[in-house]
C-alpha cells in the first residue's frame, strides 16, 4: 500500500460527513439572483457611459453603451482605456483591468470567475513588456510583425514597441478558454501603446 | 439543475479538505462557486470536463478567501496528539480519526492544503495543479513535499492499521 493511497484513503475519510444537502432550486434561485444582479449593473454602468459619453460630446455611445452579452466570442469596441503606463485604442466587452504596474498589466472577465489575487494568472488576460527572444510562427498585422506560439492553455501574441515607445516586446498572453478568436488577439494586441514609465519584466 | 443535483455533493467533500473540516466555511465557497458557474455556464460547458472546471474554480474560491480573510482555522482540536493518547491502546472510532486528519490539514496552509486535496484526493498531476493554483510546477512540488513533511509529523504516531482498516 503506499503514501499515496494512503493518504487517498485518510481525506476520503475526512471529507466524508453526514451532511444535508440543500435543494438544488436554492443554489439556483442564488445564481439567478446573482445575474440579475450582474445586469442591473452592467445596464447602470452603460448608462453612465451613455451619460458621459453624451457629456463630452463622443458621438459613438452605440458602440459604448453596454449590454449583456448574449455571444460568447469577445466584442472589442473602439473606447481607448488606460491602464498606466500602457494605453490601448480598444476594449473588450465584459473585460476589466485587475491589476497593473510598470511592468504588466492583467485584465479579466467581469463575471468573478478568475482569481481576484494579482500573482494568479489562469483566466486571464496578461499583458507584459520584456527583451525576451520571439518565437513562433510571424504574422503581418496592420504593418507590423507579430509573434504567435500556442500552448494547451494560452496563446501568446507578441510584437516589438512602436518607434517612440521604449524599446522591447510587448507580449499578451490569452486563456484558450475564453473565446477570444485570432483577429481579436491581433487587433487588441496592435492596440497597445507603451508609455515612459515601463519596465522591462524579466522570466 | 443536473450539475447541481449530481456535483454538489463531490464540491461539498472537495471544500471540507480545503477548509480543514470548516463546514459552514465550505459551504460558503461550494455557493459562491455554483454561483460564478452558473454566470460563465457558456465556458464550463465547454470545459473537457466540467467538474474538472468546478473544481478548479472552487480552489481558486478557496484560495481567494484565504487570503482575503488571513483566515486560520482554529483547530476543533488544539493538537492532534490529544487525540492519540486518549485513544491510545485502543482502535480509534471513525469520527475520532475524521477529526484527527482535518486537524492535521490545518496545520498546513491553504496552499498547501490546496495542493494536498488536488494531488491526492483527486490525483491531479503536478502540471495540472500548477494550472489551477497559478504557480510552476515547481512550487506545487515544494509545497506538496513540506505539506506530506508536515503530515507525517502531525500523523506519524497514528497506528498504521488504523489507516489500513479504512479500507
Amino acid at each position: 500500500m503506499s503514501d499515496h493511497d494512503d493518504l487517498k484513503r485518510a481525506l476520503g475519510l475526512a471529507a466524508t460527513g453526514d451532511r444535508a444537502m440543500p435543494a438544488a432550486g436554492e443554489d439556483l434561485a442564488r445564481a439567478r439572483e446573482a445575474l440579475r444582479a450582474r445586469t442591473r449593473r452592467r445596464y447602470r454602468t452603460g448608462l453612465g457611459g451613455l451619460v458621459l459619453a453624451a457629456a463630452v460630446g463622443f458621438g459613438t455611445v452605440g458602440v459604448l453603451a453596454d449590454r449583456p452579452d448574449t455571444s460568447d466570442r469577445v466584442q472589442l469596441v473602439a473606447e481607448r482605456f488606460v491602464a498606466a503606463p500602457y494605453t490601448f485604442d480598444l476594449t473588450p466587452k465584459g473585460w476589466s483591468v485587475q491589476a497593473q504596474n510598470p511592468y504588466a498589466v492583467t485584465i479579466v472577465p467581469d463575471d468573478g470567475s478568475i482569481s481576484t489575487h494579482p500573482d494568479d494568472f489562469v483566466g486571464k488576460l496578461v499583458i507584459t513588456f520584456d527583451e525576451n527572444p520571439l518565437s513562433g510562427h510571424s504574422v503581418e498585422h496592420d504593418g507590423r510583425r507579430i509573434w504567435i506560439s500556442t500552448s494547451d492553455d494560452y496563446t501568446s501574441m507578441a510584437t516589438r514597441t512602436r518607434t517612440g515607445e521604449p524599446s522591447g516586446i510587448v507580449r499578451i498572453q490569452y486563456p484558450q478558454d475564453t473565446h477570444w478568436n485570432e483577429a481579436a488577439m491581433l487587433d487588441f494586441l496592435a492596440s497597445v501603446h507603451v508609455g515612459p514609465a515601463a519596465r522591462h519584466g524579466h522570466g | 439543475m443536473a450539475f447541481v443535483s449530481t456535483r454538489r455533493q463531490d464540491l461539498v467533500r472537495t471544500a471540507v479538505l480545503l477548509c480543514a473540516g470548516d463546514e459552514a466555511t465550505a459551504e460558503d465557497l461550494v455557493q459562491t462557486t455554483l454561483t460564478r458557474l452558473y454566470l460563465s455556464w457558456a465556458r464550463v460547458r465547454r470545459a473537457d470536463s466540467p467538474i474538472a472546471y468546478a473544481r478548479a474554480s472552487l480552489t481558486n474560491a478557496f484560495v481567494d478567501e484565504m487570503r482575503r480573510a488571513h483566515r486560520r482555522r482554529e483547530s476543533t482540536l488544539a493538537d492532534p496528539t490529544v487525540l492519540l493518547v486518549r485513544e491510545e491502546g485502543a482502535r480509534a472510532p471513525d469520527p475520532d480519526l475524521q477529526r484527527l486528519v482535518l486537524a492535521a490539514l490545518a496545520e498546513l496552509g491553504p496552499r498547501q492544503r490546496a495542493v494536498v486535496v488536488l494531488r491526492h484526493w483527486h490525483d491531479l498531476d503536478t502540471a495540472e495543479t500548477a494550472r489551477i493554483l497559478g504557480c510552476s510546477v515547481g512550487t506545487v512540488k515544494s509545497q506538496n513535499a513540506r505539506a506530506l513533511a508536515r503530515l507525517r509529523q502531525v500523523l506519524g504516531t497514528v497506528q498504521q492499521d488504523l489507516l489500513v482498516g479504512l479500507g
